[in-house]
């Protein structure tokens, strides 16, 4: 959100594109606006592979989420959720543990009041409309503190969601906040575009999100700058790697092309 | 979102090698689609449900009778595993489309072949339809998150007008606030757009609202005010500042204060743009062909019901159900894909051909379209617009470097009644194409399964042959007609010749190109014919042989007529020739009694010298009959001993194919009056007749 004190929530006006909109119309969804349809085209058209890297990343979501069931993590903190769509981490986690608890975040007001109406009947899942750079609210919202117990290990998942945050914003003070607030044998998964492996047209399609009338503009990171991100944490094997590289399953968890298993860094870390 | 499920009506196949091909197929179909579906399945689970998908279409191909609705089933089943998109279908297609015929189940039997092709479609046809349904209740969903979100924003900020006015004037959904006496508190600027003018304060809302509205807009305020749900919607029409009314979906939901208590209505006024041309996209994939863009027959039929019911009752509609004459032989000797570009290209001539009407045309199923006119003073009758669509049609369109023309055939129905169900009349239309194809194709369905060489080569020439023809490459020869008692001509028959083949009269038939090439053949022939006659070289009797098709041509009559007018040629001296077999069609016979009241001569072809035969010569006026190559040859005293009796009839006897003197000798002693064939040399073309007719006659003098 922007440093001035508008309140205006932007993901109202079905004119400026959602971030959150638009990655669900590049999975394949219907749950966006033409704003947000236009936006992904154009992104599309510029890197044809994205739906594979959306794809791939959901793909990943559900890999960390059974990793982290195996590890005994039975309540997550998804931040910048999005449009809860299909194979979100409360299908995958309830599943396995119908009593594992989530917790959403997000700050698109739309992708709140879907998340809401979604979760109407799930009383061990809800979401929290807030700014993930306001840590102190999140934490202390009235929905984490009904379903998460934060003296017990957490899954701490921030997937697509630190390139939204510029250096000036501070996003290792940012993660060390919500690393604070775990307890040790706590998780953190997070993907992140990856900097240094990808040409020229993946600039251009930042340029595409960052020219739109989107709120959120994209800072790229480099491998030792998303490793960084990880301060504090043990990365479990295989380490920080191209998304379809983390402990692929099947098929489905890596892409024909091979550049876009690399597109976007992938890690899961566990607090010391 | 959907659990693998095994389902009750898969029935598992007989033997383990088969139990694991079909494992090896669905773990092929899992396998590719796991690259590019998002499902909340893991690999394992995919591998099961489609598994267990298999099995179920495995089984109705079984069935007997088959069944599609299975794989209607799975179609729909793959979208509700999630975001399964174009690629996932197209995945499932492929790997169906190939993988089933090759299960050894199934490759015993050509009735599986076509099951599958059929099942697939079925397949597709249920996706389409529920990934339409899928993505409709996504955006439905997402217009209630947003309004939703819009009422959440207003309730966190309710005591801040102005701070709400900063979310709603963002929108692009007109969003109102009314106070609970019906009149309007505030309004924001979408609202202005959409009716044309900003709405003031206090005017009541009903005033907008459009008067065919009113109802169900006060039923609406009721059931908020009533508070029996979270928020009401209704689509409904509201007046706009120039009098005319724009269509939106008004949804309304009660607004409290502090107390809880109820204060305002929040109407929000969704104009439905983006939903409509969504919904506008889907209908037009899943009513539309992929191939040619025109409608489908479902499609056609929908709208084949609002036309009946709002024609003009003077003028009524007509119904063409068309089919191309050519098309199996055009794919089966040059391939399907210059197949496709023919279907492509008749679509783009019929929609340019009709577009002068109030008509839809819209692709049915392989080589079959429709055409629905709804008539007015000015549309021209049918046989008019059938002779339109066939000439256009009969310009040869170069596809791949082939020239290629069509005719169709069509069945029509003129001036249905209104009330008449739309789905019978198409069934009455296909009965008549069904009866046109079956008078005028009788060798079709020999040339579909005709597999060998020679047929494919006939099938590969037939659909070049316009091409040859445009270019000059099939020409006209002649060959003489000898009395067999004197030797002297008796008159001269013209032919239709090309180097590539000796039998281009009857590929011409089964295209369907003989109904243009055989007026051409008759006024090629005749216009020679008169100026052999004007010069004073050769005043013969001249004839030309009809093919089935053109025999039963509902337009012989006036081709024949025309080409009289335009050549000069007196009637009398033209003969043509029917073959006999298609006699018991209805136009042939008509054809042939109305051509001999023009005076033109008929013979009978292919006729056989039997008791049947003889029964044609009593009931029509016949004046010749040719007895075919194969009987001639045969020489049987019993053909001879029916001559007579076709004598007594005053019908004389011509027999086709003398190849030898011996041959000649037996016939004249049977009682033949006249003969054609290789004895009396091959056909020439008009200059080298006429040049060994010279010789001839001046070597006798």
């Amino acid at each position: 959100m922007a440093e001035t004190q508008n309140w205006v929530p932007l993901g109202i006006d079905t004119n400026v594109p959602s971030m959150a909109r638009v990655y669900d119309y590049i999975l394949g969804g219907a749950h966006n606006f033409a704003a947000d349809r236009q936006v992904g085209s154009q992104i599309e058209k510029l890197v044809p592979g994205l739906p594979s890297v959306a794809r791939l990343n959901r793909r990943f979501l559900g890999r960390a989420v059974n990793f982290l069931m195996d590890q005994g993590i039975r309540q997550f903190l998804d931040i910048g959720s999005g449009i809860p769509t299909v194979a979100n981490v409360h299908e995958v986690a309830q599943e396995r543990d119908p009593a594992a608890r989530v917790v959403y975040v997000d700050k698109d007001p739309v992708a709140v009041a879907h998340s809401q109406l979604m979760l109407s009947d799930n009383k061990n899942a809800a979401i929290v409309q807030a700014d993930m750079r306001d840590p102190e609210t999140v934490l202390s919202s009235p929905e984490v503190t009904r379903l998460l117990r934060l003296d017990e290990p957490v899954g701490l998942l921030m997937l697509l969601m630190m390139h939204w945050v510029p250096d000036e914003d501070g996003p290792d003070k940012l993660v060390a906040h919500y690393r604070d607030a775990l307890p040790a044998g706590s998780f953190m998964v997070m993907t992140h575009v990856a900097k240094d492996q990808i040409d020229d047209t993946v600039d251009q399609a930042a340029a595409v999100v960052n020219r739109s009338r989107s709120a959120d503009q994209m800072h790229m990171r480099d491998h030792s700058q998303v490793s960084a991100l990880f301060d504090g944490f043990s990365l479990v094997e295989p380490g920080l790697v191209g998304c379809g590289e983390w402990r692929p399953d099947g098929p489905g968890d890596v892409a024909d092309e091979a550049s876009m298993n690399m597109f976007l860094y992938a890690g899961v870390g566990r607090k010391d | 979102m959907t659990k693998p499920s095994r389902r009750p009506d898969a029935v598992p196949p007989e033997g383990a090698a088969a139990v694991r091909a079909r494992e090896a197929l669905s773990r092929k179909w899992s396998y590719l689609l796991s690259s590019v579906v998002v499902v909340a399945l893991s690999r394992d689970e995919l591998d099961a449900e489609l598994g267990a998908q298999l099995d179920a279409l495995c089984a109705a191909l079984h069935s007997e009778p088959f069944d599609p609705a299975p794989f209607e089933e799975v179609g729909e089943r793959l979208v509700a595993l999630g975001y399964v998109n174009e690629p996932g279908l197209k995945r499932t297609v492929d790997v169906l489309g190939k993988g089933l015929l090759t299960l050894e189940e199934f490759r015993s039997s050509d009735r599986h072949t076509v099951r599958v092709v059929g099942g697939i479609g079925a397949l597709t046809c249920g996706f389409t339809a529920a990934r339409a349904r899928a993505i409709l209740d996504q955006q439905e969903s997402m217009q209630r998150s947003l309004l939703k979100a819009a009422h959440d924003a207003q309730r966190d900020q309710r005591q801040s007008e102005a701070k709400f006015e900063g979310i709603a004037s963002s929108s692009t959904n007109g969003i109102l606030i009314v106070g609970l006496d019906g009149r309007l508190a505030w309004g924001n600027e979408s609202i202005g757009v959409i009716i044309g003018r900003a709405p003031e304060p206090g005017t009541r809302l009903a005033e907008l609202i459009a008067p065919n509205s009113i109802v169900v807009f006060r039923e609406m305020m009721e059931r908020v005010l009533s508070e029996r749900g979270e928020f009401e919607r209704e689509p409904m029409q509201l007046v706009c500042g120039d009098g005319d009314f724009a269509k939106v979906t008004l949804t309304a939901s009660l607004l409290r204060d502090d107390d809880g208590k109820p204060s305002h209505v929040l109407v929000m006024a969704d104009d439905d743009t983006e939903l409509a041309l969504l919904q506008g996209e889907l209908r037009r994939q899943s009513l539309h062909d992929v191939l040619t863009g025109l409608p489908n027959r479902q499609f056609f039929t929908t709208h084949l019901e609002t036309v009946l019911r709002r024609a003009d009752p003077e003028f009524g509609v007509t119904i063409f159900h068309l089919d191309l004459d050519a098309f199996g032989l055009v794919c089966n000797s040059l391939g399907a894909r210059v197949g496709e570009h023919l279907l492509q290209h008749v679509a783009r001539r019929l929609r340019a051909l009709m577009s002068h009407e109030k008509a839809m045309v819209a692709r049915f199923d392989g080589d079959e379209f429709g055409i629905v006119v709804e008539n007015t003073s000015l549309t021209p009758d049918v046989a008019t617009t059938m002779a339109t669509i066939n000439a256009d049609l009969g310009e040869p369109t170069y596809v791949d470097g082939h020239g290629l023309a069509v005719s169709v055939s069509a069945g029509v129905v003129h001036r249905p009644s209104p009330g008449v169900d739309p789905v019978e009349l198409l069934r009455t239309a296909d009965l008549a194409l069904r009866q046109a194809k079956r008078d005028r194709r009788g060798q079709w369905e020999l040339f579909h399964t005709n597999e060998d060489a020679a047929g494919r080569r006939d099938a590969a020439l037939a659909v070049v042959m316009p091409g040859a023809w445009e270019q000059g490459d099939i020409g006209v020869v002649y060959r003489p007609v000898r009395e067999l008692a004197t030797g002297d001509l008796a008159g001269v028959e013209a032919l239709l010749h090309w180097d590539l083949s000796d039998r281009c009269a009857a590929l011409a038939d089964q295209s369907g190109l003989i109904l243009p090439m055989g007026e051409w053949l008759i006024r090629i022939a005749t216009g020679q014919a008169q100026w052999w006659r004007q010069r004073g070289e050769l005043d013969q009797q001249f004839g030309v042989r009809l093919t089935h098709h053109q025999s039963t041509d509902a337009d012989l009559v006036s081709r024949v007529s025309k080409v009289l007018e335009e050549t000069g040629m007196p009637a009398a001296r033209l003969t043509l020739t029917m073959p006999v077999g298609v006699l018991g069609v209805a136009d042939a016979a008509d054809n042939l009694g109305t051509l001999a009241d023009m005076g033109v001569r008929i013979a009978l072809d292919d006729f056989g010298l039997g008791p049947r035969d003889l029964a044609w010569l009593s009931a029509l006026p016949v004046v010749s009959v040719l007895v075919p190559k194969d009987l001639v040859h045969r020489q049987d005293p019993r053909s001879a001993a029916l001559i007579p009796a076709v004598h007594d009839l005053g019908v004389n006897i011509c027999v086709d194919g003398i190849e030898t003197a011996e041959q000649e000798k037996w016939w004249q002693e049977a009682g033949a009056d006249l003969a054609i064939g290789a004895h009396y040399g091959s056909p020439r073309d008009a200059g080298e007749f006429l040049r060994k007719f010279s010789q001839g006659r001046a070597a006798t003098r």
